[in-house]
């Protein structure tokens, strides 16, 4: 009996411990961990681990990656961080153990997870939050982004908007995102506060925004800038057309999440007019390598369904934009280890700031010593919806000179 | 003796007592925490250290928890919110001020202690009560941190930069094992209050609270100690387990971590020290299988865990409500009583034939019903006298006004020269006026030792939580003077040979014997005796009345409530007549029955 229960307890314990899963690495694979929202935010981490395999497919269809006289195929470990930095912490907690060479994420719980991923040696890939504290080659040097910067999306709003001469009320959420971009947004207005109605905080989650809403039209505010999460946006939306304001609303690249549309669906006629940041998908080249990109995702994967459809029936579908982050940070990657000719996570880190490769749409994708960044930061373009698609504005001169990425499907 | 050379005199003799004490449970927990402390060292494929330590550190928080719902009986589901306030205190001052690891968790351990002593009121309240009470106070805790993202972090939480522990990198494996160490440390002080005299009057507090009380048991001190220390407990856990965790983030904290950690105690067993820690790893089992059940029945994921646990908790319920623990200990071991020789009384020491209580002109009033009136009466040493008079007169109202169960509406009360008309029990209780009460009283869960024990807590002076849980010398030594004194008073009673015998396993009136001799390890002056002989027979009244004798011997005032006149004939020096609650005749009992006016308010014309 007593050994019985001596087993037993051992094996409790055991069991309390064990996870969901996660093992070592298996002999010849290398692993890169992908740390996304599944369950807070889907259509973000559906693009950002598509990109990431789309990348790894062609990759081990070639024979993997050579490193000294062997070749390792390369496996995505896909975790769920619920929008959660604590999630994040055990995430990456697993993925190093699991002996990954690198973690591509959203961005979310980066500032809690990068020095766990430092002393590990392993590289943190930011591929849709741009958080400018998330980001520093000197202080954060296993951290890297491929993703427009909220910096370069601040100045760039602040350019474009204080001309036109509006009072804007700065809404922005509780999120991680949300802050971040509330800092970025508050140093870009700085120095123009009559263009500012109001700054405001908003609860990340709460589907009723109509008292901050009603807020923001009492402060006189002429523009919304919302920067936060797809459902904030989506309910300052609901809740500013719902008493009848059609004041325009700016957001970030959040604005695009197809959650918005799917959320507004019954009244498209919301999301007419509204405006985001994103970064440019199209190089100088031409649309032709991000069309390319875009062909061989579909062609993998599918189009991406927004889940709505035009006023001619069409359906919707969304341009892989973080997927072209993701998919180019593991070309990096890849670059970095045949550069350490190691797969020492440390090794590679480190020869992440050596290599440069081109990205899906034609642009550079490397990083140094100094910058971190991959994607230039002011280069953002502004995008308005009508009838559930976007096209780049035409009072913008970048904007302007951008073509438009078809986004319909006949049925 | 140097300090060094009593220090290993004592060492040894804890470890003798242990050593006594050291049974198949404890060599089973001890293989258990040695088992577990080398896990994170095994490399098990699929074993989460970190998910391990998380684990260790709820273990901690329900550990302690085990305190306030196993012995003090309050169903608290508060204890999340003082997890909460000890991590975002440990995690404020980390994040943002900057504070080493170690000071910034004591104070979070202080904020939370501080906030169990001021939320405390609730130990006063029935359970049901205690329970939303604290469930509110889940809630409160909760909606303050996600209305407050300046404190909180917003729904990101605070991000912790990281930091040592006790001079080590504070990986997963650190804090499992500090986790695992405190958890044995805890189980090991709360092992030592329940064997001492706090787990003791708790568990009499909680099973007849008026009881232990006019023993002397300060039932709103001793709840709130256990109450506080859980919180102060659960605050250190929050305040380690967020350092692991990397981040405040305030939906770790909702009330359903409050609600986790009361089932995981009454799922181990909450009348068990290791009972909690076992539920909180059943309740890790339970998680492990949730989520493939609930993707195999196709049922959404959120607080499924949560739901099978409530429902295995309705089944330990239905079983008798023990929990999983102790019915294997059961098992493992079936409970052998202690041998122990028969005390003898110790010899009496009567002191001078003095007054020692002195009642002046007591009034007490219901409304317009006047239950005590002008009531006087002075009690010498060594001294038996009886209050009689029908239902209704006013005997134990007055009873209860000399021991301050209730206060004079008017009067005055003086005990051995000190006045004490204004003082509450447990200080009377302390001054020498003890009290058995009218009903058959007992504590259903203790041996008639451990009833009479109880009887001793106003004569402790190392009898605290924190002395108790630390085992020291005084405490030990202190306990074993309490357990020969309740020995001795059980002897003088005539009960030496049910020490170890549960106390609702004996007859009516041998518990009331051992109510007597519970009053009498408080080593009172005055002795007020209320109907110790109803329903007596002839045979165990003289028990009962030798046993009285017995007392009075001792130079102890006596004063007895009883309607059962050969009692009264037999012990009673002096009898006093109580009708419509005043004094109508005093004298022997020989004049009282001739007393005209006794005949004519109480007696009518039957014959004493």
């Amino acid at each position: 009996m007593r050994r019985l229960a001596l087993l037993l307890a051992a094996l409790a314990l055991l069991a309390a411990g064990c996870g969901k899963g996660s093992s070592s690495d298996e002999a010849g694979r290398l692993v890169i961990a992908v740390d996304v929202p599944v369950t807070g935010s889907p259509y973000v981490a559906q693009t950002i681990r598509q990109g990431v395999e789309l990348a790894t497919s062609n990759l081990n269809g070639g024979g993997g990656v050579r490193v000294g006289s062997k070749s390792y195929l390369i496996k995505v470990k896909l975790y769920d961080n619920h929008l959660s930095a604590r999630t994040a912490v055990e995430d990456a907690r697993r993925a190093i153990d699991a002996g990954a060479a690198a973690i591509v994420t959203d961005g979310t719980g980066v500032d809690a997870t990068w020095q766990l991923a430092k002393q590990a040696g392993v590289s943190i890939a930011i591929t849709h939050d741009g958080g400018t504290g998330l980001v520093d080659a000197e202080a954060r040097p296993n951290v890297f982004r491929i993703a427009p910067t909220n910096h370069g999306i601040a100045f760039r709003y602040a350019e474009y908007l204080i001309p036109k001469k509006l009072k804007v009320a700065l809404l922005s959420d509780d999120s991680g995102y949300g802050r971040e971009g509330a800092a970025d947004i508050g140093r870009a207005f700085a120095s123009n506060p009559e263009a500012v109605a109001l700054k405001l905080t908003l609860p990340a989650g709460q589907t009723d925004l109509t008292p901050q809403i009603l807020r923001a039209r009492r402060s006189g505010a002429t523009a919304l800038l919302v920067w936060g999460q797809p459902p904030t946006i989506a309910s300052a939306l609901s809740a500013s057309r719902s008493i009848g304001w059609q004041v325009p609303v700016y957001t970030p690249p959040t604005g695009s999440d197809p959650f918005i549309r799917q959320q507004l669906a019954d009244h498209p006629e919301w999301v007419d007019g509204l405006t985001f940041a994103g970064g440019r998908l199209t190089a100088e080249v031409g649309t032709g390598p991000f069309v390319n990109f875009q062909s061989q995702y579909e062609a993998t994967y599918g189009a991406d369904p927004v889940g709505v459809k035009n006023s001619e029936g069409q359906a919707i579908v969304q341009p892989p934009e973080f997927a072209m982050y993701s998919y180019d940070f593991v070309h990096v990657l890849l670059a970095a280890i045949t550069h350490a000719d190691s797969i020492e996570p440390g090794k590679i880190t480190a020869a992440l700031d050596q290599v440069t490769t081109q990205g899906a749409n034609g642009d550079e994708r490397g990083f140094n010593e100094h910058n971190h960044e991959g994607v230039v930061d002011d280069d953002v373009y502004f995008a308005r919806f009508h009838d559930m698609t976007y096209q780049p504005v035409q009072d913008d001169p970048l904007s302007a000179t951008l073509p438009l990425i078809p986004q319909t499907r006949s049925q | 003796m140097s300090v060094l050379e009593q220090t290993a005199v004592e060492l040894r003799r804890a470890a003798g007592e242990a050593r006594e004490r050291w049974r198949t449970p404890a060599w089973l927990a001890l293989a258990a925490l040695a088992i577990a402390a080398a896990i994170p060292f095994l490399s098990l494929p699929g074993v989460r250290v970190d998910a391990l330590a998380d684990t260790a550190y709820l273990a901690l928080a329900a550990t302690a928890l085990g305190l306030t719902v196993g012995s003090a009986g309050l169903p608290s589901l508060g204890t999340g919110a003082f997890m909460a306030i000890g991590a975002f205190t440990s995690a404020l001052l980390v994040a943002r001020s900057g504070w080493p690891l170690e000071p910034a968790v004591l104070a979070g351990t202080a904020a939370a202690l501080v906030a169990g002593v001021i939320s405390g009121g609730v130990v006063r309240l029935q359970r049901a009560f205690v329970a939303v009470s604290t469930w509110l106070l889940a809630w409160l805790v909760w909606l303050f941190l996600l209305a407050f993202p300046s404190v909180s972090g917003g729904s990101q939480g605070l991000i912790l930069p990281p930091r040592s522990l006790l001079g080590l990198d504070a990986t997963p494996t650190v804090h499992f094992e500090v986790a695992l160490a405190l958890t044995a440390l805890m189980a090991l002080a709360v092992a030592a209050v329940r064997r001492g005299a706090p787990g003791l009057e708790l568990s009499a507090l909680r099973q007849a609270p008026a009881l232990a009380t006019s023993l002397g048991v300060r039932l709103a001190w001793r709840r709130l100690g256990a109450f506080s220390a859980t919180a102060a407990v659960a605050g250190l856990a929050g305040g380690l387990s967020v350092q692991l965790q990397a981040v405040a983030d305030p939906v770790s904290y909702d009330p359903f971590l409050s609600f986790k950690l009361l089932v995981a105690v009454l799922l181990g067993g909450a009348a068990a020290t290791l009972g909690p820690a076992a539920g909180v790893i059943v309740l890790g089992l339970i998680e492990l299988a949730a989520g493939p059940l609930a993707r195999a029945l196709q049922l959404p994921l959120e607080r499924f865990d949560t739901a099978v646990a409530a429902l295995l908790l309705v089944f330990v319920l239905a079983f008798g409500g023990q929990g999983v623990l102790p019915w294997a200990l059961r098992r493992l071991r079936p409970e052998t009583p202690p041998q122990r020789r028969p005390a003898r009384p110790p010899p009496s020491e009567p002191g001078p034939n003095e007054p020692v209580l002195r009642a002046t002109g007591l009034r007490k009033a219901y409304g317009g019903v006047i239950a005590v009136d002008d009531f006087s009466l002075e009690l010498r040493r060594g001294e038996t006298a009886a209050l009689i008079g029908p239902n209704g007169s006013g005997k134990t109202t007055a009873l209860r006004l000399i021991s301050g169960a209730e206060p004079a509406d008017a009067g005055a009360i003086e005990m051995d020269g000190v006045e004490v008309t204004l003082a509450p029990t447990a200080e009377r209780v302390r001054l020498g006026i003890a009290r058995t009460l009218q009903a058959t009283a007992a504590f259903r869960e203790l041996t008639a030792l451990e009833d009479v024990l109880v009887g001793r807590a106003v004569r402790r002076r190392h009898g605290g939580l924190v002395r108790s849980a630390l085992a020291t010398p005084n405490a030990r030594r202190e306990q074993e003077a309490s357990e020969t004194a309740a020995l001795e008073a059980l002897a003088i009673v005539g009960l030496s040979t049910a020490a170890d015998v549960p106390t609702p396993e004996l007859t009516t009136s041998q518990q009331r014997l051992v109510a007597l001799a519970a009053a009498l390890a408080t080593e009172p002056q005055v002795l007020l005796v209320d109907e110790v002989a109803a329903g007596a027979g002839p045979e165990e009244l003289g028990l009962v009345a030798d046993a009285i004798d017995r007392i009075r011997e001792r130079g102890i005032a006596v004063l007895v409530v009883e309607h059962n006149m050969r009692l009264v004939r037999r012990v009673a020096d002096r009898v006093l007549v109580l009708g419509a609650g005043t004094v109508l005749a005093e004298g022997s009992a020989a004049e009282v029955a001739s007393s005209g006016v006794v005949r004519q308010a109480y007696l009518g014309t039957a014959r004493l």
